[in-house]
Parts: C-alpha cells; sequence; structure tokens
C-alpha cells in the first residue's frame, strides 16, 4: 500500500512537472488554437476539393499527367511504369489501392510508404518527380474505366 | 620582425565556445534524425530545432540564423546528402524555421520558447512543401499532404519548445 501510494504520489508529480514545462503561456495557447483552426479549415477544404467524383489514381511527372485509371475490380490489378528523371517508378494498382512496387530513387520512401486507397491521399517520389494522387470516393462508385496516357 | 595577433578578447572566445557546442548538437540531433525510422517520408521530429531555439535565446538571433544554416551543411555532408534535393530542402525549411522564429520572438508579445518553437515547426514543414513544389514536382496536389504533416508539426513544435523551456531554466540554474 505504501509502494503503490509512493507511485501514486511520483506519478503525480511527473504529470505536474510535464505539466510545468509544457503549459506555455496564454500567447503559446491562442496561437495553438489559430494553427489547429487553419489545419482543420484546410483539411475540410481539401476534403470537400478531392472527394467528388468516383476515385481515380492520377499519375504525374513534373506537370504532366502521364496516367489517370479507375480503382480494378477485386482479384485484378493495373502496372504502370513511370518514367521519371532518375529512370522507371513501377506504380500498382489493386483493390487494395495504389503503391510504388520498385522505384530507382536512394531513399525508397516512396515504396516504404505502402498502400494509398483514400481521397486526397499522395504519394510522391521527389528524386524521381513522380506523384501519385487519389482524387474522387470509391464509394461513388466507379462510373467510367477512361484510362489517359 | 615578429607582430604579436591581437589576441580575441575572452567574452568573444566564450561566445564562439557556446556556438560550436551548439553547432555540434544540432549537427548530433540532425544526424541522429536521419537515422531515426521515419514516421512518414515528408516527417522529422525536428530536434535540431531545438539547438537554434537554444542559440536564439542564449546567443542571439544571428548566431541562430548561422547555426541553422550550418547545420544543415555539416549535417548534410556527414550523412551523405550535401546539394541534393533532401539538403535544397532541409535548408529552405531550416532558413524559413529560423526566420519565422526570429520574427515571433520579436514581435508577439507573451509568446515563449513553446509558441516560437511552433511557429517553427509550421515554418519548416510549409517551406519544404513550397521548396519541393516549386523546384521538383509542379503539382499542387502535394498540398493534399500537407495538412496532416502540419498537425503532426504541431505537437512536436510544442513538446521541442517544452523541452527547450526545461534545457534553458537548467542551464540558468547552473549558471
Amino acid at each position: 500500500m505504501v509502494t503503490l501510494a509512493s507511485e501514486n504520489g511520483s506519478g503525480q508529480k511527473l504529470w505536474r512537472e510535464l505539466w510545468h514545462w509544457l503549459k506555455g503561456s496564454w500567447a503559446d495557447r491562442m496561437l495553438l488554437l489559430v494553427s489547429l483552426a487553419g489545419i482543420l479549415y484546410a483539411s475540410q477544404w481539401i476534403h470537400h476539393e478531392v472527394s467528388a467524383g468516383p476515385a481515380m489514381v492520377d499519375i504525374f511527372h513534373d506537370e504532366v499527367l502521364l496516367a489517370q485509371y479507375p480503382f480494378p475490380e477485386a482479384g485484378k490489378s493495373i502496372h504502370f511504369d513511370a518514367e521519371g528523371e532518375l529512370g522507371i517508378s513501377e506504380i500498382v494498382i489493386d483493390s487494395e489501392g495504389v503503391h510504388f512496387s520498385s522505384s530507382p530513387c536512394q531513399t525508397q520512401y516512396c515504396v516504404l510508404n505502402g498502400h494509398h486507397s483514400e481521397s486526397g491521399e499522395v504519394i510522391a517520389c521527389v528524386p524521381n518527380r513522380i506523384l501519385v494522387t487519389i482524387k474522387g470516393s470509391r464509394k461513388n462508385g466507379i462510373q467510367y474505366d477512361a484510362i489517359v496516357e | 620582425m615578429i607582430r604579436s595577433i591581437p589576441r580575441p578578447s575572452l567574452p568573444s572566445l566564450e561566445h564562439k565556445a557556446k556556438w560550436l557546442s551548439m553547432l555540434l548538437l544540432a549537427v548530433s540531433l540532425h544526424v541522429f534524425e536521419a537515422a531515426l525510422p521515419s514516421l512518414g517520408p515528408w516527417f522529422k521530429p525536428g530536434l535540431a530545432n531545438i539547438a537554434t531555439l537554444l542559440a536564439l535565446v542564449i546567443l542571439g538571433p544571428r548566431a541562430a540564423v548561422m547555426l541553422a544554416i550550418w547545420r544543415v551543411i555539416v549535417g548534410g555532408f556527414l550523412i551523405g546528402t550535401l546539394f541534393t534535393p533532401t539538403f535544397i530542402i532541409s535548408m529552405a525549411g531550416g532558413i524559413a524555421a529560423v526566420i519565422a522564429m526570429l520574427t515571433a520572438w520579436r514581435l508577439l508579445p507573451g509568446i515563449t520558447l513553446i509558441g516560437v518553437s511552433l511557429i517553427g515547426a509550421l515554418a519548416h514543414m510549409t517551406a519544404q512543401f513550397v521548396t519541393v513544389e516549386s523546384l521538383f514536382i509542379h503539382q499542387q496536389a502535394l498540398y493534399y499532404l500537407l495538412p496532416p504533416l502540419l498537425l503532426l508539426s504541431v505537437v512536436t513544435g510544442w513538446m521541442n519548445g517544452g523541452l527547450a523551456t526545461y534545457i534553458v531554466a537548467q542551464l540558468k540554474e547552473s549558471d
């Protein structure tokens, strides 16, 4: 019991210490509120911008739209080779989402980024200058299967 | 005839020694962050910014700006990213953060190191995106990624500011 009480006491002391160093001033908290409000507004605006229409995967190299695909049916997949500054980035679109299966870049962040399937999600390979974006909602259904290349 | 070299004053030497020790701290944190498992392709906790905050409070604005620049150069040299896109993005973020922090520190009444750090973190992240969009991937869709990463920056900026406040208080106590 004594041990438990002292543990509770030290736990409370730790929280008090943390609160002391992390509470900030009123100006800091105002700044926090303004920042959070700005971020919330921006994310709502982006969500509104990108969620209209059926889900489509856009693949860009710099300003050029290389390809645009809808998500395929379950069990099927689309493989696209996007030629960038360093070489070819292999992009796979399947019912799980879209991902980079290989990339000529050194960091491999784009490959490690894994699958993305939600509207507004982006995978970028900066060294190879390839950008993959998802627009539209999968709930809206696939209304067409046009491919722009 | 041997001309004697003027000896620098003790305060000037002390200032330089403090700046160098902070640079070492900043570079160590920069390299440590690079070695950390990635929390996402665009995200680092910004620990090196703590050294810039300390330099701002202890050594002044000029030292803080120089520290932010040299930290990226030496850090980039050590981790092998010097003059690569990573280096350019990091430099843009570092300079934007230190300018934003200086401005906030001077102009915003009632702000502490926590608020300054928060502004620095937001400026760092935003500048990185603007740099990538304007120099590497010319697609505004890139900004879709920004809000969630700014949210993480708010958290880490606040924590780093708290840590910097604690370090400054400990340093003052030991003086």
